[in-house]
């Protein structure tokens, strides 16, 4: 190897142990481009300056998170809504608080940093040969959508996928481009609404439960896991509905969402009930998160 | 665990003898008043150590866990971002740290490097820590009226965790030592070989200074038993609630308590630091969300969080340690009188009235 090779490869190594060591320190990341969702609700696509970084990254499991570093602001967590077999790395936030507003304001080129990722995931490989059915409200298919672009890659690996999505108009569906892209995918079942309707919307006008009762859909409750995010209200009518047709508390899987600073177990913010959602979770079965004792 | 006997007067030697191996040798004292402290070891002040004094409310736990700790320091140029981790990595000793307080470095052992991720900051500070630990003999002076270390079994006197014990056996010093570090000391003629009247001597005086506690939270395993199993009523944690002022004090002077968060300062032009801080469960924003959004809005949410934290048996085997070590400080400094003995004894006063509790019908 001749030497300058040796130097380009040097600060790698060594930063790389560093972090193996420092549960703390941040990767250089840079944007590449931002896609408007909806209002307040943009897509971040970035990779590691280090492409070892990037490599490394790219290992994560569907459900899992990252913590995001907006230097001189602060550092927030965040879905990781790409599956592993998708080829970009991105986030989607909504525009919330400090540090997801200086998120916002980044322009493609500028720098940031992430850690990750952190937390347990979807036990993806435990659900193979079973029903997927996806229920997301609103921002709800942010976390969600990893696991079903996961799944459709794995497509084999599954029985029936239904996606169930609702909106509060049709400006705010998340994910439009891929919504079309599953409406039309063969053996997928992707059902939309919206709370109030609007020009040129021809689907369907309810809440997300209502979908459940429209005629034609059947969703299944046997070998099924149900996969639900969404706002706090959506996520208790959607909890009764499933129960209602006979689903176990533990075949009904989410997220949850928890104030954090370091995502590895250690600042205790996110400590609910006998876990720390950053590392027991974010992904818990309904069981678990009924004896959290604790509001979504 | 080998003992050796010191003359009273050579206690302080122990200091000397850690100073001249290169340690900051961190010691207790005295204030103007009724106060007491650890500070650094001086020329100076070396003669002021003392020995038999009420436990600092301040615990040594900053010392492990600064109460502000940088992690890293960022430097922007032309876009560019260099992140810079600072470490620290002190070469100290703690010299009359109390058995409790011996406990609650042990607990944080557990806690920040135990399991999947270890916290190398704290590493940094733990792994040269010597520890000369110094056991509560004297009531008058020693023990407070909340020390509960005899129920929370990790002391008066500590078994393990230490680098070197001392006991005050009345005209002389028992040296126990707990590491090889501790025990290559004893090749100071100060020490001298004990014997066993020595021995006996200190079963005696441990046997007294056990019956010398003012504060016994006898229902302290019940409680935990209670709280694991989810039978404490919700009214009973809304009563400790209505009594928590929100200052937080008690989290700050615990010496088990791992929580804190972390903020970005600007330093410079074109710099920035993020440190981390001590944080407390009890205080209103700990768990509020960008947008507003706070799962635990009521007070008592928040303090059955804390007592929850440290009294489950879940994290109780999740760390092989209690965040409970009976050194009564949180009781000391309550306005609102929910310490730890406080919240045991309402607890067992509330458990007394439940009929659920009562299997007995006619």
């Amino acid at each position: 190897m001749n030497p300058s090779a040796t130097e380009n490869v040097r600060p790698t190594v060594t930063a790389r142990r560093e972090q193996a060591e420092n549960i703390y320190l941040p990767r250089i990341a840079v944007l590449d481009r931002v896609v408007q969702e909806i209002q307040d609700v943009k897509t971040f696509y970035w990779h590691f300056e280090d492409p070892v970084d990037q490599r490394a990254f790219r290992c994560f499991r569907p459900g899992q998170f990252a913590e995001v570093s907006l230097f001189g602001v602060g550092e927030f967590p965040t879905s990781l809504p790409p599956s592993p077999t998708e080829a970009e790395t991105f986030f989607t936030v909504r525009h919330v608080g400090s540090c997801t507003s200086a998120l916002h304001q980044l322009r493609p080129g500028d720098k940031f940093a992430v850690r990750g990722p952190y937390g347990n995931g979807f036990p993806m490989e435990d659900y193979y040969g079973k029903n997927l059915v996806f229920v997301a409200g609103g921002i709800g298919l942010i976390p969600l959508r990893s696991a079903i672009v996961y799944a459709l890659q794995n497509r084999k690996q599954y029985q029936r996928i239904q996606i169930f999505h609702g909106a509060k108009t049709p400006k705010e569906l998340m994910y439009v481009p891929n919504l079309g892209e599953w409406e039309h995918t063969p053996g997928v079942e992707c059902h939309l609404t919206v709370d109030r309707s609007a020009e040129g919307w021809s689907g369907n006008v309810g809440v997300v439960g209502s979908l459940f009762k429209k005629p034609g859909v059947q969703v299944p409750v046997e070998n099924t896991v149900a996969f639900v995010c969404g706002p706090p209200i959506m996520f208790r009518f959607v909890i009764k509905d499933l129960l209602g047709m006979g689903f176990q508390e533990r075949n009904i899987v989410s997220t949850l969402e928890r104030y954090m600073k370091c995502g590895v177990g250690k600042c205790g913010h996110c400590c609910i009930g006998v876990a720390y959602v950053c590392v027991d979770g974010p992904v818990f079965t309904y069981e678990q998160i009924k004896k959290l004792g604790e509001d979504i | 665990m080998k003992a050796r006997i010191l003359n009273r007067t050579d206690a302080l030697k122990i200091v000397d003898l850690l100073r001249q191996q290169g340690y900051e040798v961190i010691a207790p004292f005295r204030g103007r008043g009724r106060d007491t402290f650890f500070e650094t070891v001086t020329d100076q002040n070396r003669d002021q150590v003392q020995l038999h004094l009420p436990n600092p409310y301040y615990p040594p736990k900053r010392y492990v866990f600064p109460h502000i700790e940088r992690l890293l320091t960022v430097k922007r140029d032309n876009g560019d971002i260099r992140i810079q981790p600072s470490y620290e990595e002190p070469k100290r000793a703690i010299f009359g740290i109390r058995s409790c307080d011996v406990a609650g470095i042990y607990h944080l052992d557990r806690f920040y490097l135990g399991r999947d991720f270890k916290d190398i900051y704290y590493e940094n500070h733990r792994k040269n820590l010597f520890l000369v630990n110094f056991v509560c003999s004297d009531p008058a002076n020693d023990i407070g009226d909340e020390c509960f270390c005899v129920c929370a079994d990790t002391g008066p006197a500590a078994r393990e965790h230490f680098d070197l014990q001392l006991m005050d056996l009345g005209d002389e010093f028992m040296a126990v030592a707990g590491t090889p570090a501790g025990e290559a000391l004893f090749a100071d003629p100060i020490f001298k070989k004990a014997t066993d009247a020595h021995v006996a001597r200190r079963h005696a005086i441990l046997d007294q200074v056990r019956k010398a506690f003012k504060t016994t939270t006898s229902w302290f395993s019940a409680t935990v038993r209670y709280v694991s199993q989810g039978d404490i009523l919700d009214k009973t944690w809304e009563e400790i609630g209505n009594r928590c002022l929100e200052c937080g004090g008690c989290t700050y002077v615990c010496p088990a308590c791992t929580c804190f968060t972390v903020s970005d300062r600007q330093v410079g032009p074109n710099e920035i630091e993020r440190v981390r801080m001590w944080d407390s469960c009890g205080l209103g924003g700990f768990t509020r969300m960008a947008g507003g959004f706070n799962p635990r809005r009521a007070v008592h949410d928040r303090r059955n969080r804390r007592f929850f934290r440290k009294l489950a048996h879940y994290f109780i085997q999740r760390e092989l340690s209690m965040a409970c070590v009976g050194c009564g400080r949180c009781a000391a400094v309550c306005h609102g009188d929910i310490g730890m003995p406080s919240v045991v004894e309402m607890i067992r006063r509330a458990t007394a009235e439940v009929e659920k509790r009562e299997s007995v019908s006619h």
